[in-house]
């Protein structure tokens, strides 16, 4: 095989099955028998339960009703994987004898569909005795604010801070001839994948085994949750997860609501099933953001930076979810991006308030730093009467400088920044198009890196991140010749199994079509924990694959050779037949002989597998400058972005038209941040308000303009396959990009871009206060 | 979400859907395109004893067209009405006006009569309706009864009894009018506020005759006659800054998730000015 | 409560069911029916993941119940490969990488399914076929090529 696999740009192996309709998503598998679960919720925000009474849901039919007591009694509590310091709660628990938010599970009904669920957990009785809420950060932080936690007198969850001391910031930021000073907020957004949450579960009592099949990103992790939540052992529990229809970090850890789907299971002893509706999932699926931040960039006279400091307040809700304050830590790290401070720093404070709690959202902390970077250095350009490009270059990290270590101690490996940043300025210059009447036109570029793969495992734990860097994959040539690969990422829908399928193909020299790829399956998976997220799975999963495919071809060669009686290095592989000068034995030969045991070259290996675990020696950082030109309607509001392009470089790339389909993909979610999305809240009774798609607005065909994507190619040192991650780069940088400009459109306004989403209500305000509204 | 559980009854005439719905004490509600109550339905904010489901009965749909008026069937569907060739020509603004409803394939079910039962506010139809002065056929066992669009939209639903059925809307063609609609929609296409504009122009080009009609400003659809009144004698390609603000002036319009009261005076300024615009360079129908 | 019995023709086949009033055409479909290639993504009809055609023309399946559709015609995703082989729409999506994750793609073919029945030109069905669609993964650019490509081709072909 001399036909190039890595780099092509090949179908996906998976599209024809999902365009025919022959997709096994959750909840298309054949679940006859099956029991249904609908959830009892909290229809208050904060309050203690003092009566959950099902005599009338069990005498109307329903098979089974668990409440508060009844899971004090049969669960233990999920455990979190990142917290912050002082954080009290380290475990998620399950028993809601104190509510929260509104729509927090009390209880849960199974019945023989999910309609008669529903219609029994309506029969179930309730009381509770409410307490005040708070809702949104600066009131949970007010002096005499609702408690959430009476016990720990604040509700504040813990602080860390990185980078410099804030003295010294703090006196730089002092001495410094020019300094911008702004709140950010970035809104609280719903994944919303296409296909919500949804778990089948099968508890067999003779055997003891839990089997649950999953719409999930992580499942090992789903079943150290399910073991810890039902008190099982782990080899009793078997994770599945069939095809997912979307993730976007919002099926990063085990929720409360589904290991109480498991708990009925094994309650009843049987299987059960709960496919969350669109309603459950906008108001009571983890969510993400949330964050204000009260960010400080000085500069000197020529516009060097002198120091940044942020300091991030992030809403974790009700409670920490698994991966908590994780999010708003990673801004905090994030923040200095690809420029060079002489001093930065960020304070992170997580904190409590009554609503659902916040996790993993695509772009995780880099699309909040960003938003705070490229706002406050496009104001300062602005302010100082700069070129905001000439800004950016003039404190941006050259290639001659990498590798860079920030003040909060990420250290970048490789890239070109500077020139990233030039071609999308000149991209966006193009295109630039002129004002017209009363709609004002603007263009802005911006910048990011991108932490991908994050790892090494000492890293993680140097951190205190209950997270396995690692990732491992397993080759098998099997006894027909065909290759099994497996791999514990797992395909939410972005393609991976085509790319690893890819990266094994090369490396062993095979065609792509001898190639099937098994994933997600806990039976069967090398174990991985954080699996297909941090932009992660072709970096690390490839980077083994790398490995572990090289191998089992050069093993395949050594069995040919001994069967051909020659030496190794005789032996070539053309097509499907091995060859050397004088005789030839065919791939497939090779291959039976081999796991018939004969002729081994190397007496204690039998198995033709080949398991390789890859931690890297280190973060690969991917980076990207994207640019927007937008247009103002100041008479409505309306934002419209009319072109998009964005420079990305994330080392060499698999399949380049499945990366270009993950960049813009997550340049859509971008654009959903920076212009639609918003989950809103009843600050007086803390309901949620956007409870529907009619409520809650994903990005549209119309809101998508064509967008440009370019590659650069710097390959990683830190991986054998010189990848890096791709997944989360698109989400970074659109809201920063599309305010940015916005302000140059409408500069008078510029100082006051600081909450997103900028809906057309948001932005004609500010024109309005402006003066040039209509 | 998955609806409470109700009884269904089909009715296959119109005598007969009367019938259903007079059975005294029984909670009905008239399922028509369901393109809103089958989401009500599934999110159990509607939960009916019984859903009448007027599908199967044929007197509810049809187009009639007299030199004067068009009579539209109440369950004659939006995507029939868009492609309906008698329409284009006798009353453009409706299929243009139905075309801006929702998505293609919710039109596939929408009725016309739907949409102005369920009366959102905002939606575009209810304020077309009483922008042309529509009236509408209502049938119970009690008789018939016809009501003016404007009286109709009363909050905070219709005026309909639970009773009765709307059957039939009658359109004024307005001969000699020219009309625009305009809307402003939040993401995802939702109307939040539409502006309907129709002008007679005398031989000088001047109005001779305006009718105007706002959704999404008020609890109801709102025919504006002091625009109309304004626009009297007026050449619209001038400045018509006075009459956008003495429309604005008489409304309180209501404040929610979706928009302000502030916001939506200005979406009503800006459509008003752009109906009036394009209706003065050629634009409308 | 009263159930219902039903007779439709689904994907040429016609089937005769017993069905709760409150059934919706999605869940009879894919559960009642197994045919889960509909898929469903909000039950409120914003979404378009469960678009099906009823009588050749394009509906959610959320919004309408079973019970109504008794003597119609309904068509799925499964309809459409022919004999096997990838229609039309089916190979253009697939060639302009117009899919990732896979949930909301049937409903987007049946769309455009719907699209090809009427006598829409391409610039038409290309500016209003995914009106009614929402993709979370793909940005809509592939999606878009691929409407385009294929009504403009079966123009040309004309």
């Amino acid at each position: 095989m001399s036909e190039r696999l890595i780099g092509a740009s090949v179908p996906r192996l998976h599209d024809e099955r999902l365009l025919r309709g022959d997709g096994h998503y959750v909840d298309d598998i054949d679940a006859i028998g099956a029991l249904h679960v609908a959830f009892v919720r909290s229809p208050v925000a904060h309050g203690h339960v003092t009566r959950f009474d099902a005599t009338a849901a069990l005498r109307a039919g329903a098979a089974l009703v668990l409440g508060p007591d009844d899971i004090a009694r049969l669960t233990g509590p999920l455990p979190t994987i990142w917290r912050i310091p002082g954080q009290h709660l380290g475990e998620v628990e399950l028993a809601a004898h104190t509510v929260r938010y509104v729509g927090q599970p009390i209880g849960l009904v199974v019945a023989r569909d999910r309609a008669s669920a529903e219609d029994a957990v309506e029969l179930v009785e309730i009381e509770i005795d409410p307490l005040p809420q708070v809702i949104g950060i600066d009131a949970a932080l007010a002096d005499g604010a609702p408690l959430v936690y009476p016990e720990i007198g604040t509700n504040v969850a813990g602080e860390i801070h990185f980078g410099a001391p804030v003295e010294d910031v703090d006196k730089a930021v002092t001495d410094a001839p020019h300094v911008v000073e702004r709140v950010f907020d970035v809104q609280r957004i719903c994944h919303s994948p296409m296909e919500p949450h949804g778990l089948l579960a099968e508890w067999v009592p003779s055997v003891g085994s839990m089997t649950v099949w999953i719409s999930t990103q992580v499942p090992h992790v789903v079943r150290t949750g399910v073991a810890a939540g039902l008190r099982l052992r782990a080899d009793q529990v078997r994770v599945v997860a069939p095809d997912v229809g979307g993730a976007f970090g919002g099926k990063a850890v085990l929720s409360v609501d589904e290991t109480l789907v498991c708990l009925a299971a094994k309650v009843v002893g049987g299987r059960v099933k709960w496919i969350e509706d669109r309603r459950e999932n906008l108001t009571a699926s983890y969510q993400g953001r949330g964050q204000r931040a009260h960010a400080r960039l000085a500069l000197d006279a020529d516009g060097r930076f002198l120091a940044l400091h942020t300091w991030i307040k992030g809403d974790l809700g009700a409670y920490p979810s698994q991966a908590g304050s994780g999010p708003f830590q990673v801004a905090g790290l994030t923040v200095e991006g690809p420029y060079r401070f002489e001093l930065a720093a960020a304070t992170v404070t997580a904190v409590y308030t009554n609503t659902v709690p916040t996790g993993a959202y695509r772009g995780y902390g880099m699309q909040e730093s960003s938003w705070i970077r490229e706002r406050l250095i496009d104001d300062a350009a602005r302010e100082l009467g700069l070129d905001p490009v000439e800004l950016r270059l003039r404190n941006m990290i050259s290639p001659r400088e990498l590798p860079h270590t920030t003040h909060t101690f990420l250290t970048y490996d490789s890239g070109d920044y500077p020139e990233a940043l030039r071609r999308a300025a000149e991209l966006a210059g193009q295109r630039r198009k002129p004002s017209t009447g009363r709609i004002r036109r603007g263009v802005a570029v911006t910048s990011a890196v991108e932490v991908t793969g994050f790892a090494p495992s000492a890293l993680l734990e140097m951190f205190a991140i209950d997270m396995a860097g690692w990732e491992s994959a397993r080759v098998r040539v099997n006894e027909d010749g065909t290759v099994t690969v497996f791999a514990g990422v797992i395909s939410i829908g972005q393609g991976v199994e085509t790319a690893l399928a890819q990266i094994v193909a090369e490396q062993m020299g095979v065609p792509l079509d001898w190639v099937s790829v098994q994933l997600g399956d806990t039976a069967t998976s090398p174990y991985s924990n954080l699996t297909s997220q941090a932009s992660r799975s072709v970096t690390l999963a490839g980077g083994a694959l790398m490995h572990a495919g090289e191998r089992m071809r050069a093993r395949m060669h050594a069995l040919a050779a001994a069967h051909l009686g020659v030496a190794v290095e005789d032996v070539k592989l053309d097509g499907a037949v091995f060859r050397s000068s004088e005789r030839e034995t065919t791939w497939r030969e090779v291959a039976h002989r081999g796991w018939m045991g004969w002729g081994r070259p190397d007496p204690d290996r039998i198995q033709l597998e080949e398991v390789v675990d890859f931690d890297p020696p280190a973060i690969t950082f991917a980076h990207a400058a994207h640019g927007a030109a937008v247009a103002v309607d100041l008479d409505t509001g309306t934002v419209t972005v009319e072109d998009y392009w964005s420079v990305n470089d994330s080392g060499v790339l698999v399949n380049p038209r499945i990366a270009d389909g993950q960049i813009v993909g997550g340049i859509a979610q971008g654009l959903g941040i920076a212009l639609h999305e918003q989950v809103l809240f009843d600050d007086a009774t803390g309901a949620p308000l956007t409870t529907t798609f009619a409520d809650y607005h994903l990005p549209r065909s119309k809101d998508v303009p064509d967008v440009v994507v370019e590659h650069r190619v710097t390959p990683s040192a830190h991986n054998p396959g010189g990848f890096k991650g791709l997944g989360e780069g698109g989400t970074m940088l659109p809201p920063a990009t599309v305010a940015n400009a916005v302000a140059n459109a409408v500069p008078e306004i510029a100082g006051s871009l600081t909450v997103t989403p900028l809906t057309p209500q948001r932005v004609w305000e500010l024109l309005s206060d402006a003066g040039l509204a209509g | 979400m998955k609806p409470a559980v109700f009884e269904y009854q089909e009715p296959r005439s119109l005598g007969e859907a009367v019938a259903v719905l007079a059975t005294p004490g029984r909670e009905c509600v008239v399922l028509a395109g369901g393109q809103s109550l089958v989401p009500l339905l599934n999110l159990r904010r509607v939960r009916p004893r019984i859903v009448v489901d007027v599908n199967q009965v044929p007197e509810l749909t049809g187009v009639h067209i007299t030199d004067d008026v068009v009579r539209i069937g109440a369950m004659t569907r939006l995507r029939d009405i868009e492609r309906h060739a008698g329409l284009r020509s006798a009353l453009p603004v409706l299929p243009e006006t139905a075309a801006l409803v929702a998505y293609p394939q919710i039109r596939t079910r929408t009725t016309i009569g739907g949409s102005l039962c369920h009366a959102d506010p905002a939606a575009e139809l209810p304020t077309l309706a009483v922008a042309l002065g529509a009236r509408l056929l209502l049938r119970s066992a009690r008789g018939d009864r016809i009501e003016d669009a404007e009286s109709f939209f009363a909050p905070p639903g219709t005026s309909r009894r639970p009773d009765e059925l709307l059957t039939e809307i009658e359109l004024p063609r307005r001969q000699g009018f020219r009309f625009r609609f305009e809307e402003a929609t939040r993401s995802g296409g939702f109307p939040l506020v539409g502006v309907c504009l129709g002008v007679r122009v005398d031989e000088r080009g001047l109005v001779a005759e305006a009718l105007v009609a706002a959704g999404g400003v008020a609890e109801h659809p709102v025919r504006l006659p002091a625009g109309e009144r304004l626009l009297h004698g007026r050449d619209l390609a001038g400045n018509v800054d006075d009459v956008v603000s003495a429309v604005s002036a008489v409304l309180t319009p209501p404040t929610n998730t979706h928009a302000t009261a502030g916001y939506r005076h200005a979406l009503l300024r800006t459509l008003l000015r752009r109906a009036a615009a394009a209706l003065a360079t050629g634009g409308g129908n | 409560m009263a159930h219902k019995e039903i007779t439709v023709t689904v994907n040429g086949v016609t089937s005769t069911r017993t069905v709760e009033p409150r059934t919706l055409l999605s869940d009879f479909l894919r559960h009642d029916l197994r045919l889960t290639g509909t898929h469903v993504g909000c039950e409120h009809g914003v979404c378009g993941s469960c678009t099906v055609l009823l009588d050749g023309a394009a509906v959610r399946a959320c919004l309408v119940l079973a019970a109504q559709v008794d003597g119609h015609t309904v068509e799925t995703v499964e309809s459409l490969a022919d004999e096997g082989r990838l229609c039309g729409a089916q190979r253009a999506v697939m060639e302009e990488h117009g899919l990732q994750c896979g949930f909301c793609t049937p409903g987007i073919l049946m769309s455009m399914a719907a699209a090809e029945r009427d006598e829409q030109t391409a610039d038409e069905v290309v500016s209003t076929v995914l009106q009614g669609h929402v993709c979370r993964c793909t940005g809509y650019l592939g999606l878009r090529a691929a409407i385009e490509r294929h009504f403009r081709e079966r123009e040309a072909a004309r």
